[in-house]
């Protein structure tokens, strides 16, 4: 089923804010590490991975689900838990390290979680889909309702976890749904030279499972091929493989010289920056006005600019309080 | 005449041991993920690909398990893989292949059967990576029977133990400290950047040394610790007291006699260690001290090491937990005032 | 016959940006000796590493340190090779 216009906006907007937050957290990312590029330094240490460009997918899967669904995500996660409805706020407040953040701190940018929208995400690569199963299996146990999404690159699809996984949710028949966001480089690595299929879509046949490849990085499109792997998976129909082509417009991580990719690639694919593509449909189309989408750019500003703002004014923890959370 | 100066990074130095062993032997190759044409994250590969190529140079997907797998396969069977786990906190995907495998078919064949392999693997935090790619842990691969364990604190060491880790007839876990590796965009230890000899030698596996001497009372220590200690050691001259500095540089097999003969000279032992505290490196060399002989100790042992805690991601309470001079300096003077 | 002083510049045209890079690693200390093609140092401009090799042999006297800020052009050491 296509998106109603309702939804087309929701989708749209969640990008903005998205891209919006992910610039800005560039900028900052970038203080006190110019003119020398120390990771260590500035307001946000270590490392960062942007989602610039991937957009499409978070909100193309996340558009179908509530707050009782659960999703696990990667290192790159800001879109998606954006997506999901992770407070923004706090969020911020955790990737600058301060006390409001969502884990106080101890988290940081790769270990962001939000029991409130049941979001997780994590550094291991394919890690997150056993848990995803995890949590499909336990609704399915507790008979409560809500379906589980894993989401991972092209990268992870060559882990043994995925292969597991995806096997163990076949098996046992789970509400899951896999999503794989394909955006061709494992850091320096293209897909040609580590996956031996074209698509991992086809991999899907291996476990039984639908697999649908969603090509064009469509916001549209993803939406339809994720509201029938999440019906099913309501349905009680078991696991789905969704393979999304995107494009990662960032480094892998931001000190990434990207020297690995051929030349003329980054520029083209800037030029089919999803979210220019989107605005331009929907304003084609009509299912946005020039003053809604001015509204809706003004609006995201103002939530990202909130949201830093409340992480810069935020207090750090005491260092002592490292000590605390271990245990339960 | 005297060998021309030419100092190294410590991962341009693991690079050259590569090349020249790669060089003259054509059963070395290595692989790992983006070891290829980028030269390894932290560049330790550099120039080898153009050199090799990709047959001998191979860029693997992200699958651990299988190439762990496959280097312990590939050693049984007349190759000298060099293998690249990218930071160890990813063991877990892959450590059946590892302390399973290649640490234990050695014995399982009654020797019949070797696994010269190397894995060569990142370690250490300090620049807020938070706690899935921060760890050291040198006590989890010390720990488990039938793998050398190498820690170079500096190119020197790890040029020459690189060469003897990809000769030795065994299989080596080497851990190199990221902070160590002369990385621009990730600050380094200016001390790990040392003169190295451009020709081919080997530091012997096995053997710790004593990097600066003293006697009043004995730092241990591993990697980057070693630095710390040695600036402890500066400040604490100029307080009058004396420290010995003793780099451990392996610790499977772990040179207890060396750590011995000098906490009999200065009666006293302070252990610094990045990795968690309990059941790991400070315990051990302690335990190894003491239970050889108490009387030559003066006071209790210290350790300055990593809380038993996940590594926060925020900077300050990082670095409030990590090992550091200062720390190693408190430590040293209590176990100088504190005689018994 | 006098020797001559050679300067040890970073090339114009070494990044394309307009940044200034730093001075990451010095392989050679003050007053050693380098022959022509020696690695002498690596300087990082925004993320990228250069090698800068020696022009000429002779003895380095370096003129920018480890950890220095420098810019396309700037003289970071200098090479005076023995006399004829």
């Amino acid at each position: 089923m296509n998106p109603t216009p309702e939804q087309k906006q929701w989708m749209y907007r969640h990008m903005l804010v998205s891209r919006l937050f992910e610039e800005t957290i560039e900028k900052i990312y970038l203080e006190g590490k110019t003119p020398v590029f120390n990771m260590a330094n500035g307001p946000i240490p270590g490392e960062m991975h942007l989602s610039n460009g991937q957009e499409p997918c978070a909100v193309g899967v996340c558009a179908h689900l509530n707050k009782e669904d659960v999703v696990t995500a990667t290192h790159r996660p800001h879109h998606q838990a954006i997506a999901k409805g992770v407070d923004l706020k706090k969020m911020a407040a955790e990737i600058f390290g301060k006390e409001t953040g969502l884990s106080g701190g101890r988290g940081g940018h790769m270990h962001l979680f939000d029991a409130d929208v049941n979001f997780s995400c994590s550094g291991i690569v394919g890690q997150g889909l056993g848990p995803a199963v995890g949590a499909a299996l336990s609704r399915k146990m507790q008979n409560k309702a809500g379906v589980a999404v894993s989401f991972f690159g092209e990268g992870a699809a060559n882990q043994g976890a995925f292969h597991e996984s995806l096997n163990l949710a076949a098996v046992w028949k789970l509400p899951v749904i896999f999503v794989i966001e394909d955006n061709a480089w494992g850091i320096s690595v293209a897909k040609e030279t580590a996956t031996a299929v074209d698509r991992n879509a086809v991999r899907a046949a291996a476990y039984d499972m639908p697999g649908v490849y969603v090509p064009g990085n469509d916001p549209d499109a993803i939406f339809v091929a994720a509201g029938e792997a999440i019906g099913r998976a309501r349905a009680g129909e078991g696991p789905s493989l969704l393979d999304i082509e995107t494009y990662r417009l960032a480094g892998h991580f931001m000190g990434d010289a990207e020297a690995y990719r051929p030349e003329g690639e980054k520029e083209d694919l800037l030029s089919k920056d999803p979210i220019l593509v989107y605005e331009k449909a929907l304003l084609a189309s009509g299912d946005l006005s020039d003053s809604d989408n001015s509204d809706l750019k003004e609006c995201a500003k103002r939530e990202v600019d909130e949201a830093i703002q409340f992480a810069r004014e935020s207090q750090f923890a005491s260092p002592e309080s490292a000590l605390d959370h271990v245990f339960a | 005449m005297a060998a021309k100066e030419r100092k190294l990074t410590v991962a341009r130095a693991m690079a050259e041991a590569m090349a020249q062993e790669m060089r003259i032997d054509e059963h070395v190759f290595v692989m790992g993920e983006d070891v290829g044409p980028l030269g390894g994250v932290f560049g330790n590969t550099r120039g080898l690909f153009e050199e090799f190529g990709a047959e001998r140079v191979r860029d693997t997907p992200i699958s651990e398990t299988a190439f762990m797998g496959a280097a312990v396969g590939a050693a049984a069977d007349g190759m000298r893989p060099i293998v690249e786990l990218m930071f160890v906190d990813f063991f877990g995907v892959c450590f059946d292949a590892i302390y399973n495998l290649m640490a234990k078919n050695t014995y399982f064949s009654g020797g019949n059967v070797n696994v010269p392999a190397v894995i060569m693997t990142s370690t250490g935090g300090g620049y807020s990576d938070g706690g899935q790619h921060s760890q050291c842990l040198y006590g989890t691969f010390a720990h488990l029977p039938g793998m050398k364990v190498v820690v170079p604190s500096n190119a020197f060491d790890a040029k020459g133990m690189m060469t003897a880790a990809i000769r030795d007839n065994s299989p080596v876990v080497y851990m190199f400290h990221k902070g160590l590796q002369g990385m621009g965009w990730l600050g380094t230890e200016a001390g790990a950047t040392v003169n190295v000899p451009e020709e081919q030698y080997t530091v012997e596996i096995g053997k710790a040394a004593t990097v600066s001497e003293g006697e009043d009372v004995t730092i241990v220590s591993l990697g980057m610790g070693v630095h710390h200690s040695l600036h402890a050691a500066a400040q604490l001259r100029e307080q009058g007291v004396s420290a010995e500095v003793v780099d451990l540089r392996t610790l499977v097999p772990l040179d207890r006699d060396h750590i011995v003969n000098s906490v009999k000279k200065t009666g006293r032992l302070v252990v610094v260690d990045e990795d968690y505290q309990s059941y790991g490196v400070s315990g051990e060399i302690i335990a190894s001290v003491v239970e050889r002989d108490m009387s030559i100790l003066r006071s209790p042992p210290q350790r300055v090491a990593y809380p038993d805690i996940p590594i926060p991601f925020a900077r300050h309470m990082e670095q409030w937990a990590l090992p550091n001079a200062e720390k190693i300096v408190t430590a040293c003077l209590k176990a100088t005032q504190n005689d018994e | 016959m006098s020797s001559a002083v050679h300067q040890v510049a970073i090339p114009v045209d070494l990044w394309e940006e307009e940044v200034e890079a730093v001075i990451t690693t010095w392989f050679v200390s003050d007053a050693a000796q380098v022959d022509k093609g020696d690695l002498l140092a690596e300087v990082m401009a925004e993320k990228i590493q250069f090698e800068i090799v020696a022009p000429v042999t002779g003895t380095l006297a370096i003129v920018k340190h480890q950890d220095q800020l420098i810019d396309k052009g700037d003289v970071i050491a200098t090479i005076t090779s023995a006399p004829d």
